[in-house]
C-alpha cells in the first residue's frame, strides 16, 4: 500500500479519535508482522555480507565486464554523435528538412541502426575469437561502412581499443593456470599479430587491417571471458551511453534527463530486443534498416560548425 | 486443355548474357538467354554504339510473389554493356510473408570491360517481400556504374512504405585476371557490401514504424562507381559533395553584395551547380558521396520520386562519361 492511498484511506475519518488510534494500532501491528517476515527470509545473508562473496577466488570476466563496460574506457567516443549531431542540423529552422527532430525519436532508430549494421560483427567476433576471423571480420567492415565520417569513428575507436589492449590489458593479465580462466597464449599471440598487420596496412587503397571497433570488441570481450550476451549488451550500451553524453553536450537536456534516459525500461528492452533480432545474423546479411542515417552521418562533413567528429 | 499460364508461382526464371568486343570494334550480344518471368530485349538496330543495349524486364511489368529472377551477366574483355528497365519494376503482393519474391543477378566483368546499370526504380507493393542481391566480380580496370533504388510504393493507392519487407544487397569483388593467377596477391577481394534492410515488423513499440522511420523520403537510392571509365564521374561526385554550402553558414553579405556576385559571369559549370542547388533544396533531396576503398559510393534521398529522378540525371548528364563511353540510351530511365 502506497502512502498516497493510506492517506486517502485517513482523510475521510478526520476528527474522529478512536478511528485514528485504531488506524495507527493496525499500521503498527502490520509493521511489526513485515519485521518478521523480513527476519524470516531466506536471503538473510545479504544483511551479513562476507568478504568473499560474490567474488571467492579473483573473477576476471567480472573484473573486465566492469572494465569494458566503463565509460572512462579511453576509446575516444565522446568525440562522436553518431549522426545525431548532423540530424539536428537537418531539422534546423534554417533547413528544415525534418521539422520535428527529438532526442528521443532519433534514438530508437539510432539504437536499431547500430544493431542491424554493426552488432553482428560483434557476436561473431566473439564466437571465433582467431586471428584468421578478426582479420576477415575487419576487412569484411571495412567494405560495409560506406561512409567516410562513420569509417572514421569506427577505426578511431577500434585503434584506440587496440592500443589500450596492447599497453594496458595484456601487459596486466594474471598468468593463466589450470586454476584460473584467461586469455590463452594462442589468443594473445593472435592479437598481437593483428596489432602488427594494422601498422603495416597504413597507406593501402584497400588496407589488410583497419581495426575496426566492432570485430575487436567483440574478440577481446571474448577473450577475456566475458558472455555473448554480456558483450552485445554492453557494446549497444555503449552506443547509448555516447549519444545521451553527445545529447547533454549539445546541449539538449542536462544530466539527471541523462541517467534518466540510461536508466529507463525503454533503453533496457530496445537493446534486449536488438540483440535478439540480430542474435543470428550472419554479417554478409548484416545491412542498414535506417537508409537515411547514412546521408545524416554522411553529410555531418556539410555542417558549418561541428562539435562532434560524427 | 492445358492452361496458357505458369501454375507454379515460384518459377526460377534464369537469365544469361554474355557481351563481347565485335570484330569492329562495337560491343555485341554473344549469348542471349532468358525464360519467364524474365524478358531481355536488346534492340537490332542500336541508334548508338558505344556500347551494346539491354532491356531488362519481365512479363506484366511486374514480378509476382514468389518469383525469382536470376541472371547471370559475362562482359568479355574490353565489351561494354548498358542494362535498363522499362518503367518502375513492380514488386506485387505476396500471398503469404515467406513468399519472398527474389532477384539475383551475377556479374562478371573481364578486364577493361565495363556494365552500366541504370534501370528504374523497383516499386514494392504493399505487402510485398522482395529481396534483391547485385553481386559483381571485376577484373582488373573493368568499371561498373550501378544505380540501386526503391520507392514508397503506389503513392495513388495511398502506399508509403506499406509493404512487408524489401531487402536490397550489391557487393563489388575484384577478381584475379582470369590467365594469371601466379601473383602473390590474387585473391578475390570484397571492395564494398552496401546493404539495405527495410522491414515493417518491429520488435519494440518504441521503434518508428517503416513510413516514419524513413523520415519523409519517398525515394531512396545508392549510385556505385568503379572502374577507370568511372574515375572522372566519381571524381566529380566527391568534389560536387566536397562544394555544397555549408549547412547552418550564415550569409552575412548586403543584398547589393549577393546580386553582384549573381550578376557576375558565372561559367557553365557554376551556372548549373547554382541551379542544381536551388533544386536541392527546392525538393529536400539530401546527397552524401563517399570514396569507399576505390568505389565511390553516392547515397540520396528525396521526397519525390521524380526529383531523385532528375537529380541523378542532372548530375550524369552534366558530367558526361556516361554518355561518352555507353551512350545516351544508358540514360534512358533517368532522364526527364
Amino acid at each position: 500500500m502506497t502512502v498516497n492511498s493510506i492517506q486517502d484511506q485517513i482523510s475521510p475519518q478526520k476528527g474522529s479519535e478512536t478511528d485514528l488510534e485504531d488506524e495507527i494500532v493496525e499500521l503498527e501491528r502490520r509493521l511489526a508482522a513485515a519485521k518478521a517476515k523480513r527476519r524470516s527470509s531466506p536471503h538473510k545473508s545479504r544483511s551479513q555480507p562476507s568478504p568473499e562473496e560474490p567474488l571467492a577466488t579473483p573473477n576476471l570476466s567480472h573484473h573486465f565486464h566492469l572494465l569494458l563496460s566503463d565509460s572512462a574506457l579511453p576509446l575516444g567516443s565522446f568525440a562522436f554523435s553518431s549522426g545525431l549531431e548532423s540530424y539536428l542540423a537537418h531539422g534546423h529552422r534554417s533547413n528544415p528538412y525534418h521539422p520535428h527532430t527529438s532526442f528521443s525519436a532519433f534514438l530508437p532508430l539510432s539504437i536499431s541502426s547500430y544493431a542491424s549494421t554493426t552488432l553482428p560483427f560483434v557476436l561473431v567476433a566473439h564466437r571465433t575469437p582467431t586471428f584468421a576471423s578478426l582479420v576477415e571480420l575487419d576487412d569484411a567492415q571495412d567494405a560495409s561502412i560506406i561512409c567516410t565520417v562513420g569509417r572514421r569513428a569506427s577505426i578511431a575507436q577500434g585503434r584506440a581499443l587496440l592500443g589500450i589492449w596492447e599497453r594496458s590489458f595484456s601487459q596486466s593479465l594474471p598468468p593463466t593456470t589450470a586454476a584460473t580462466t584467461g586469455p590463452t597464449e594462442k589468443q594473445q599471440a593472435d592479437l598481437a599479430a593483428f596489432a602488427r598487420l594494422v601498422k603495416k596496412s597504413g597507406g593501402k587503397e584497400i588496407p589488410d587491417a583497419s581495426a575496426h571497433l566492432a570485430p575487436l570488441f567483440g574478440t577481446i570481450c571474448s577473450v577475456v571471458g566475458l558472455t555473448l550476451h554480456q558483450t552485445a549488451y554492453i557494446f549497444l550500451f555503449g552506443h547509448v551511453k555516447a549519444l545521451v553524453s553527445a545529447a547533454v553536450r549539445a546541449g539538449l537536456f542536462g544530466p539527471y534527463q541523462a541517467q534518466k534516459i540510461l536508466a529507463g525500461a525503454t533503453v533496457q528492452e530496445l537493446i534486449t530486443e536488438m540483440i535478439k533480432r540480430e542474435w543470428d545474423t550472419q554479417i554478409h546479411k548484416a545491412g542498414q534498416n535506417v537508409p537515411v542515417m547514412d546521408l545524416w552521418f554522411g553529410r555531418h562533413e556539410v555542417l558549418y560548425s561541428r562539435i562532434f567528429n560524427s | 486443355m492445358n492452361s496458357p499460364f505458369p501454375t507454379s508461382s515460384s518459377v526460377a526464371g534464369e537469365g544469361h548474357l554474355r557481351a563481347k568486343l565485335l570484330p569492329h570494334g562495337n560491343s555485341g550480344l554473344e549469348s542471349f538467354k532468358y525464360q519467364y518471368p524474365l524478358k531481355l530485349i536488346s534492340p537490332s538496330r542500336p541508334s548508338e554504339t558505344q556500347s551494346v543495349l539491354v532491356f531488362l524486364l519481365s512479363y506484366g511489368g511486374g514480378l509476382v510473389g514468389g518469383d525469382h529472377v536470376k541472371l547471370k551477366v559475362d562482359v568479355q574483355p574490353k565489351a561494354k554493356l548498358t542494362m535498363v528497365t522499362q518503367g518502375h519494376t513492380k514488386v506485387f503482393t505476396s500471398t503469404a510473408p515467406d513468399t519472398v519474391t527474389r532477384q539475383d543477378m551475377n556479374v562478371h566483368i573481364a578486364c577493361e570491360g565495363g556494365l552500366c546499370l541504370l534501370p528504374d526504380p523497383v516499386q514494392p507493393f504493399a505487402g510485398s517481400v522482395y529481396e534483391q542481391t547485385q553481386i559483381f566480380h571485376l577484373e582488373e580496370d573493368a568499371s561498373l556504374c550501378l544505380l540501386d533504388w526503391v520507392t514508397r510504393g503506389r503513392t495513388a493507392r495511398g502506399e508509403d512504405w506499406s509493404f512487408d519487407c524489401w531487402v536490397g544487397r550489391n557487393e563489388i569483388w575484384t577478381v584475379p585476371t582470369a590467365k594469371e593467377d601466379t601473383e602473390a596477391d590474387s585473391r578475390e577481394r570484397l571492395l564494398v557490401r552496401d546493404a539495405v534492410i527495410l522491414e515493417s515488423n518491429r520488435p519494440h513499440p518504441e521503434l518508428a514504424i517503416l513510413r516514419d522511420s524513413m523520415q519523409g523520403m519517398g525515394v531512396v537510392g545508392t549510385l556505385l562507381l568503379r572502374g577507370p571509365l568511372m574515375k572522372l564521374l566519381g571524381d566529380f561526385f566527391l568534389a560536387e559533395f566536397a562544394a555544397l554550402p555549408r549547412m547552418g553558414a550564415r550569409d552575412f553579405r548586403s543584398d547589393a553584395a549577393k546580386q553582384a556576385a549573381e550578376d557576375a559571369h558565372l561559367s557553365p559549370r557554376e551556372k548549373w551547380r547554382t541551379e542544381r542547388l536551388a533544386m536541392e533544396k527546392e525538393s529536400k533531396l539530401l546527397w552524401s558521396a563517399a570514396n569507399v576503398r576505390g568505389c565511390v559510393v553516392v547515397k540520396f534521398g528525396a521526397p519525390e520520386v521524380e526529383a531523385g529522378r532528375l537529380w541523378i540525371g542532372s548530375m550524369l548528364k552534366e558530367e558526361g562519361s556516361i554518355s561518352h563511353h555507353f551512350g545516351d540510351h544508358a540514360l534512358i530511365c533517368v532522364r526527364e
